[in-house]
């Protein structure tokens, strides 16, 4: 991470203090840490962005209340150790931070934590996010590395240029997740296929897929991170390679397909750094259960959260076209859903040789 | 038992003389059972376990016999008792104990005095109505023990309300003929005035005994529970632990009992015979004799039950001896005869006025230690303070405030009077037949303020019962209570008030801070054993007494749940408190600055913005009925105490626009504590300067409640 950009978040953060402490002591009056609200109610739907963009609604964190003091007291503590890690020149997780500012608040009779779990924490993180409108990956305040990338890519990380095609038939790198210390060196491939699980990348790398397709294959290992998210949007908006999505036939799949494609509400704010709008989402299509025959004893019976989340979906207005609420209309009715692992029903290779190919056939990717 | 024939032996026996003289009896003959005839004095030494003179308790006893004489004898003439009790030891060696009492009540005549002092069963209380001796013992055997054991003499003085003059006696008991022996009896000169007032009565005796920890500790609630259901009371306690006082709080009394007739459902062959024998002489016809002699009877009514009776002679005879077997066809009538409810006045219940009183300022002695624990909070707060000074500081303060009763010298440190007062307090009675005696029962329920632990009081007619608490009735009565009728589930109860989680208490009233006191008064307590400490479930005592502490639970419902709510954020906001070093710490960290202002504006700040909330929510919790009369359910200091809690709101403010001034100069001196703490990145800071302010807070408000309490008395 460049110094300059440390050097900018400190002083953002001195910035943030120094108004706090003037207003508590000059202007006599309460401070108040004004952010964006984060959420469900307050993620709107950009028609011109095809994605989730944050709303205008805003919330004011002020120690003027007994509930929302310690809220306060996070915000600003979590500040202080972001702060101190930068004057370090550490790196940390989110996990980290949270044992980092850990502590018991009150005296024997009136104890409580400080935290009371990681997600405290990891909201604070994301306040000092929007507090300082710099993403966290770029104060140094990583997640543990999930998502995987093979195929003919060369990324350089710090000095190190880590080579993706290396043993790619048999292995895949993680993705880095200090993302801002990485850049894309040098792409060969034509076009690049996330799938949801790792268990079903190792199953089509192994086939040679990577090599017979001239494709990258990456994942979020079920819900995506930033960092994963980060790479599939630099792929395609920098390196203009198209992005096609398979995940699970069934509602939560979808869920993650569309992380990559719209974004998600708890990082709306972050969206126009983590959404690649162009992704194709081709699958598992509720369809394909019938159309490629899966034996009914792979199919799993959907469950009641399933058909809520369905129900919801087909209310969003970036599944309104035709395709997809078809699609959900048949879920509802059969009301069973599927794994991509499903295809080995039919053979080991079949997902890799037959099921892939004909999917991206069908939008004339090869 | 006595005999098959009851109808003749009772009468042979009642014109019999005693059984024959001893010496005549004593024949060498081998076969022959001896009878003897013991002195009463005698016999109750022999048997003092009788009179609950056992072993440890002796001490104990005397200094209960002793106070409960003296209270007696200045009810009677409704006298505000003035008594002073020391209990000293006198030679250590040999177990000795100096007892001293004195008191300003009736005194006894030079005449009677030795008698009174020495003759068992020899007393001026054989008659129906509440009183705290019955028997003519109590007296006789502290004198009794201390010629037995010593060979001191029992110094008295007395000043009759009867006679002029002082009278100085010095007493032996002759306890094989329950006869008093006076060494000396002579007028006192009024230079050598050992009473003060214009009667009054003090006895000195030297008692042999062991004075265990325990025992002593008893001895001290005893004159502790003693003060709290009789506030009207002055009381000092001398002892080798010091002199504690206990200040008269009222100049009410309780309504002194009247002798009554007995009640016609309570009659007996005896009370029957008494009745007639009595009214011998006069020409009185048998249905007068009934309704002269019971209550409840009216002529009609006598002349009912007589004729009921079906008995086989003239009612207009008034020469007439009757059989007994006539008479307990009499005593069968009245027995399946419904009366009206006895009445109740030869009962003196301490009543609501008084109780309050009683348990609004709780006299209790304390040892040093259980000080500590009580401000166990403040200690906390103080050690966080981590300033040695400051600590000392607020102890004394707090001193001060607790023990201003005990403004006599304390020559040993370990031992104080303190006053506990409660928030609320409520009181409710019944009155019902127990025992086929008129029985009232009275409660009062003491909460929160400085009690802070819970406790329950038991009372007979007035005397604090210290022993066996677990067999008593008033145990299983508060047991089966259930505590939601306080309006508070036992969650809430063991959240809000438990100090130790873990405790495994089952009964959850125990975690309360709460004093409930039980008071039954009758003229015939039910007591569980023969020591009379403990009070039977007998009748409907029970369901009574279950009422009476549902209906306190009810009155208080109310209010606890009002201080529960002020609990909840009292205990947020402690909390509140814990969070400003953090947000502190994490400024002053990050800006690289020593600010030495900062936590103190920032708790003023907070303080200021918190104080405009709570008053603006305490404005409907304060719903003070100041109006409401002081005979009300509601004892009046409850609403005392809320209105007190309003006027400390103002006074809060007051003092934070103070502060705000103030900030400048503040700020400047505490630079330099500042520095000092800033220093370690600890976040102690702040909560210096938070919890110093609430414990000014705290003290002003208790100077306040001080100061509305004198005025008002």
């Amino acid at each position: 991470m460049s110094s300059e950009k440390k050097n900018e978040v400190i002083l953002i953060i001195k910035k943030i203090m120094k108004k706090i402490s003037e207003d508590v002591i000059i202007q006599k009056q309460m401070p108040i840490l004004d952010l964006p609200k984060i959420g469900y109610d307050n993620t709107v739907w950009s028609n011109e962005k095809r994605m989730l963009t944050i709303g205008d609604k805003k919330i004011e964190v002020s120690p003027d209340s007994v509930k929302k003091i310690p809220t306060f007291a996070q915000y600003l503590v979590m500040a202080n150790a972001v702060k101190k890690l930068l004057d370090e020149d550490m790196e940390s997780t989110i996990r980290g931070m949270y044992y980092a500012t850990l502590s018991n608040v009150g005296d024997e009779k009136n104890k409580q934590k400080f935290w009371n779990n990681q997600d405290n924490s990891d909201d604070a993180i994301k306040a000092v996010e929007l507090l300082t409108g710099i993403p966290r990956e770029e104060f140094s305040v990583t997640s543990k590395p999930k998502g995987m990338i093979s195929g003919p890519i060369k990324l350089r990380v710090g000095g190190d240029i880590i080579d993706c095609n290396l043993g790619s038939r048999s292995t895949s790198q993680l993705i880095p997740t200090n993302i801002g210390d990485v850049q894309i060196e040098d792409v060969k491939a034509d076009f690049v296929m996330v799938v949801e699980k790792d268990t079903v990348l190792s199953n089509i790398r192994k086939s040679g897929f990577i090599q017979k397709y001239n494709a990258i294959l990456m994942t979020g290992s079920g819900e995506p991170d930033r960092a994963t998210r980060i790479m599939v949007k630099k792929l395609n908006e920098s390196w203009n390679k198209p992005v096609v999505v398979f995940a699970d036939a069934d509602p939560w799949g979808l869920g993650i397909a569309l992380r990559y494609k719209i974004g998600s509400e708890s990082l709306s704010y972050d969206s126009d750094r983590l959404v690649t709008p162009n992704a194709q989402v081709l699958g598992m299509m509720f369809s394909d259960i019938y159309e490629y025959n899966i034996p009914e004893v792979a199919r799993l019976t959907a469950t009641d959260e399933d058909i809520n989340r369905a129900n919801d979906m087909k209310k969003k207005p970036w599944l309104q076209d035709k395709k997809w609420q078809k699609e959900l209309n048949l879920f509802l009715n059969k009301k069973e859903k599927c794994e991509l692992d499903a295809f080995f029903k039919h053979g080991f290779k079949y997902l890799a040789e037959t099921y892939l190919p004909q999917k991206l056939r069908q939008i004339g990717l090869i | 038992m006595k005999s098959p024939n009851p109808a003749t032996s009772v009468l042979k026996q009642d014109e019999q003389k005693p059984p024959n003289n001893p010496q005549q009896s004593v024949k060498m003959d081998k076969h022959k059972i001896i009878y003897n005839k013991k002195a009463e004095s005698e016999f109750f030494v022999d048997n003092s376990a009788l009179a609950g003179f056992t072993g440890e308790r002796i001490l104990y006893m005397a200094v209960r016999e002793l106070i409960e004489n003296a209270l007696d004898s200045c009810e009677l003439f409704s006298i505000l008792p003035s008594i002073k009790i020391s209990l000293k030891t006198f030679d250590q060696s040999n177990d000795l104990w100096i007892l001293d009492c004195e008191d300003n009540g009736t005194g006894i005549s030079s005449d009677k005095l030795p008698v009174a002092v020495c003759s068992f069963l020899t007393s001026a209380k054989y008659m129906e109505k509440q009183q705290r001796g019955l028997f003519g013992v109590g007296l006789k055997m502290v004198a009794a023990f201390s010629t037995k054991d010593t060979d001191f003499p029992i110094k008295v003085w007395s000043k009759s309300m009867e006679e002029a003059g002082e009278y100085y006696f010095e007493l032996r008991t002759d306890i094989g003929t329950n006869k008093p022996i006076v060494l000396l009896k002579k007028q006192v000169n009024k230079s050598e005035s050992h009473i003060d007032g214009p009667s009054g009565f003090r006895i000195r005796v030297v008692l042999r005994a062991r004075l265990v920890p325990i025992t002593k500790n008893k001895i001290y609630d005893y004159v502790t529970q003693t003060s709290i259901v009789n506030p009207y009371a002055f009381i000092t306690f001398e002892t080798d632990d010091g002199m504690f006082s206990f200040d008269r709080r009222t100049s009410i009394m309780p309504t002194p009992a009247k002798e009554i007739l007995p009640h016609p459902s309570d009659m007996d062959l005896q009370t029957l015979k008494k009745a007639i024998s009595k009214h011998s002489g006069q020409k009185i016809t048998l249905p007068k004799i009934l309704c002269y002699s019971f209550q409840k009877l009216s002529y009609e009514k006598a002349k009912e039950i007589i004729s009921n009776a079906d008995l086989d002679f003239d009612l207009k005879d008034t020469k007439i001896s009757f059989s007994e077997h006539d008479l307990i066809k009499i005593v069968n009538i009245c027995k399946k005869t419904k009366f009206q409810n006895p009445n109740t006045d030869h009962l003196s219940p301490i009543g609501q006025g008084i109780l309050t009183i009683g348990m609004m300022s709780e006299y209790t002695i304390v040892s040093n230690k259980n000080i500590e624990t009580s401000s166990d909070n403040n200690k906390r707060d103080a050690m966080m303070v981590n300033e040695a000074k400051k600590l000392n500081h607020d102890k004394e303060d707090k001193n001060v405030s607790k023990t201003e009763a005990s403004n006599i010298g304390v020559s040993k440190p370990n031992f104080s009077v303190r006053v506990l007062q409660p928030v609320l307090t409520a009181y409710t009675s019944r009155t019902g037949i127990i025992n086929n005696r008129p029985t009232i029962i009275e409660t009062g329920l003491a909460y929160g303020g400085d009690i802070n632990s819970f406790k329950l009081f038991r009372f007979a007619n007035k005397i604090p019962l210290l022993y066996d608490e677990g067999s008593d009735v008033a145990r299983e009565v508060v047991s089966e209570v259930e505590i939601n009728k306080l309006g508070i589930t036992k969650k809430q109860a063991k959240e809000q008030f438990s100090t130790n989680k873990e405790s495994k208490r089952d009964r959850v009233i125990e975690v309360l801070p709460i004093h409930i006191f039980f008071h039954i008064c009758s003229t015939k307590i039910p007591y569980k054993t023969a020591g009379k400490e403990s009070i039977a479930s007998e009748g409907e005592l029970k369901s009574y007494m279950k009422s009476c502490l549902s209906e306190l639970y009810r009155k208080l419902s109310t209010q606890i749940r009002k201080e529960l709510k002020l609990k909840e954020a009292e205990n947020k906001m402690k909390l509140y408190k814990h969070y400003l070093p953090f947000i502190v710490s994490a400024i002053t960290d990050s800006l690289g600055i020593k600010n030495s202002n900062l936590d103190d504006s920032f708790s003023t700040l907070i303080e200021k913005h918190l104080t405009k909330k709570s008053i603006g929510v305490g404005d409907d919790d304060n719903v003070v009925n100041n109006s409401e009369p002081p005979h009300s359910d509601f004892v009046p200091e409850s609403s005392l105490y809320l209105s007190n809690k309003t006027v400390d709101l103002e006074k809060k403010k007051l003092t934070v626009s103070k502060n705000y001034e103030d900030i400048g100069d503040k700020s400047i001196k505490n630079t330099k504590l500042d520095k000092a703490l800033s220093n370690s990145s600890s976040n102690s800071d702040a909560s210096l300067i938070v919890s110093y302010k609430s414990k000014e807070k705290e003290r002003r408000h208790k100077n306040d409640k001080k100061i509305k309490k004198s005025k008002k008395n």
